[in-house]
């Protein structure tokens, strides 16, 4: 039998009780007087006693205890003489009419305690099964919204209210309703806080009219109230201590990139001041070949230091987020050209075959990022590859991406190597057998990112290839038609 | 020597001042220093410079304001020297009437072409403006609207011909993406730099010997284009 639905108050459900249990009532006393004269007057009234029981258990004592008194009555009218009076002539049948009347009630009394302490324990059963649901569910949650909102539907389910509305205070505070509208003008007829070790760390409105809110439900929410406390709490701490280890992770990288950069920016220094002060100590002849070897160095190492020193400014630009693209829409060949032209002396121990025709779709990139991105990728890809072999470049159109290769016939990372080699820092190879500071992968991976593209490295037979796309679309668009232009005559 | 080119150079940090005046001292001009943009801005009222080199990273006051001021009563050359990653800068000073720039660190050959470049214009300028510009094999007569390479005339179309005429009578500047736009398709579509991406493809294919490897229409990345023209 569902007692919730019984709970649930109604008239006409109590009306179409009373009139079952006066049928059942009407019925018994129609067939009781048919045998009246067959049946002693003790009997009768013992019989009675059969549905009143039935009905108690059923309806409850209210109805109980109504039909007991209907039944006395009817007992007296029908089956006490003179019949149809409710007066009593003799002794006996006071004393039955008596006993019949206090049997009849204490039965009721106790059927329908029962049948209370019946509904208390299933009230109570419920209110563990939605505690149980409540703490499940708030186990796996770790933010303060998901938790306000899972909170804010247990409350509504169980009040049935008008309203629910959950505060949360703390560093972004905010509100949350059920239903998401305006919260009636009136103050809420319950509210409970949201108390913590911490302190009170926000409250539970609700606003409920269709009856008071009854105090088996004030402790419930109560308990909702504290559940929601420990989740809440549970979800600060995880954070706090994921924002630690993210604090100790950032100051790991940042001894790995001292020791990686003052070893790189050394390198060079050491250079730059040996050649110089062996220039400066007239230690070298005038007219020496050594001596225009030494000023290469120095201005080629004072190059790479400038590399090393940008590499340094774009990686804390892209970790800082402050690494925005000034997108335009370019040719990709000119890019590719410009910086191919630029490097053209890094590469001349390879073979390039460069395949970005200029037919391709105008690219809404920043010019002098993607550069840099070409640069980077080139750049590390001669550095593995050994000297003579191929290094490709190559850029296709990919639905409603650009899609470009850079391919060396170096040697290949191993498949578990392949995401990490965008990492700051990481290296497959031993960091004092090839120079570089670790960053140029990973300023690839934040440029292209920044401009809303992917980046990837796979292995192929014959070496090792990086892959980017970009959108082609700038803000959902395409470039705009060109304006029309007229020959000369 | 007297009447060797005068250079004010405007630049903060003594390291590079020394450098410059040495290099500049030693090829035979007259420089002046100035660590301030108030104090380098009170030289060039006083001793009148035939060029200028401002670093755009003054303590006292935005170098874009030095160039703005400067443009408000002379027309020397300025050439301003900036750190690498601020394009915004550079194309601000260069919007404000700058001739062009170098990123720092910079190699003296570079900063010496530049320096010429800049020279013989303003010793043009005095003179009669020069209505045929070449550069290579390239002859663009301004007054004529004529265009050639060698012997051959190269069509152009109206556009082209607009913004190579732009580009060229202009050739020891740095043009920005957005004064060329404005100038050629007009304000309205002073942020279209597709346009001249497209076009500019179209006349290096037309102009250039190897259009991959331009040598004449050279693209300043985030910056503009240089027309480099024969000295």
């Amino acid at each position: 039998m569902n007692r919730i639905a019984m709970q649930s108050p109604s008239f006409i459900y109590h009306i179409r009780q009373y009139l079952f249990a006066f049928a059942v009532i009407a019925a018994i006393t129609a067939i009781f007087f048919a045998l009246r004269e067959v049946l002693d007057i003790t009997l009768v009234a013992l019989l009675y006693l059969i549905p009143l029981g039935v009905i108690t258990a059923f309806w409850g004592l209210g109805l109980g205890i109504t039909s007991a008194l209907l039944s006395f009555l009817l007992l007296n009218y029908f089956f006490i003489k003179p019949y149809y009076t409710l007066a009593v002539h003799r002794p006996t049948d006071i004393v039955i009419l008596a006993v019949f009347f206090i049997v009849a009630v204490v039965i009721s009394q106790l059927v329908g305690r029962m049948q209370a302490g019946l509904a208390a324990a299933t009230a109570r059963e419920r209110e563990a099964t939605q505690l149980y649901q409540l703490s499940t569910v708030l186990v796996g949650l770790h933010d303060d919204r998901s938790i306000a909102q899972i909170l804010a539907v247990q409350v509504q389910a169980v009040s049935q209210g008008e309203c629910v509305e959950l505060s949360i205070k703390g560093t972004h505070p905010f509100t949350f309703r059920l239903p998401e509208m305006d919260a009636p003008a009136r103050a809420a007829e319950l509210i409970v806080p949201i108390q913590a070790a911490r302190g009170v760390l926000g409250e539970i409105k609700l606003w409920k009219t269709e009856s008071a809110i009854s105090l088996a439900e004030k402790r419930l929410f109560q308990t909702f109230a504290s559940q929601g406390a420990l989740a809440l709490e549970r979800g600060w701490l995880v954070e706090a201590e994921s924002r630690a280890k993210v604090l100790e992770e950032s100051d790991h990288l940042k001894s790995i990139l001292l020791s990686s950069v003052s070893h790189e920016l050394r390198t060079p220094l050491s250079t730059i001041k040996a050649a110089a002060s062996s220039l400066r100590g007239h230690e070298v002849s005038w007219d020496s070949p050594a001596r225009s070897e030494l000023i290469a160095a120095i201005d080629e190492e004072a190059d790479h230091l400038n590399m090393l020193v940008g590499n340094l400014l774009d990686m804390s630009r892209i970790e800082s987020g402050a690494l925005k693209p000034k997108r335009e829409w370019n040719i990709l060949s000119e890019i590719v050209g410009s910086v191919l032209v630029r490097m053209r002396h890094l590469v001349e121990a390879h073979q390039l075959e460069v395949d970005v025709p200029d037919s391709l779709p105008l690219v809404p990139v920043d010019y002098v990022q993607m550069e840099q991105v070409f640069t980077n990728l080139v750049s590390n890809s001669v550095k593995y590859a050994p000297e003579k072999t191929v290094v490709r470049v190559r850029a296709f159109v990919e639905g409603e991406s650009i899609h470009v290769l850079v391919g060396n016939q170096g040697p290949q990372v191993p498949q578990e190597h392949l995401d990490r080699i965008f990492d700051k820092f990481y290296r497959v190879t031993a960091a004092d057998r090839v120079t570089g500071t670790g960053l140029g992968l990973s300023i690839c991976k934040g440029i292209i990112e920044a401009h809303g593209g992917r980046i990837w490295a796979e292995n192929v037979h014959d070496g090792l290839v990086f892959n980017f796309i970009v959108p082609l679309m700038w803000e959902g668009m395409p470039p705009q038609q060109l304006p029309i232009d007229t020959e000369i005559e | 020597m007297s009447n060797a080119p005068h250079i004010l150079v405007i630049d903060d940090e003594p390291q590079i001042q020394r450098a410059i005046r040495t290099i500049l001292t030693e090829k035979g001009f007259k420089v002046t220093t100035a660590s301030r943009g108030e104090e380098g801005l009170t030289l060039a009222a006083v001793n009148e410079p035939d060029l200028v080199i401002l670093d755009l990273g003054l303590p006292d006051m935005d170098g874009v304001e030095v160039c703005t001021r400067l443009r408000e009563w002379t027309q020397c050359p300025i050439i301003i020297l900036s750190v690498r990653d601020s394009e915004h800068d550079k194309v601000a000073a260069l919007d404000k009437g700058a001739d062009d720039y170098l990123t720092k660190p910079f190699g003296i050959e570079e900063l010496l072409a530049r320096v010429r470049v800049a020279l013989r214009h303003s010793m043009n300028a005095q003179g009669t403006q020069s209505k045929v510009v070449k550069a290579g094999l390239l002859t663009i007569d301004l007054a004529w609207h004529i265009v050639k390479r060698g012997d051959e005339e190269i069509k152009l179309t109206g556009t082209e011909y607009k913004l190579l005429s732009y580009i060229a009578s202009n050739h020891r500047r740095v043009l920005t993406h957005q004064s060329i736009l404005i100038h050629v398709w007009g304000p309205a579509d002073a942020d279209h730099t597709e346009y001249l991406r497209v076009y500019m493809r179209q006349l290096r294919k037309k102009l250039e010997a190897d259009p991959e490897r331009p040598q004449i229409i050279l693209t300043e990345p985030g910056i503009g284009y240089r027309f480099i023209a024969d000295e």
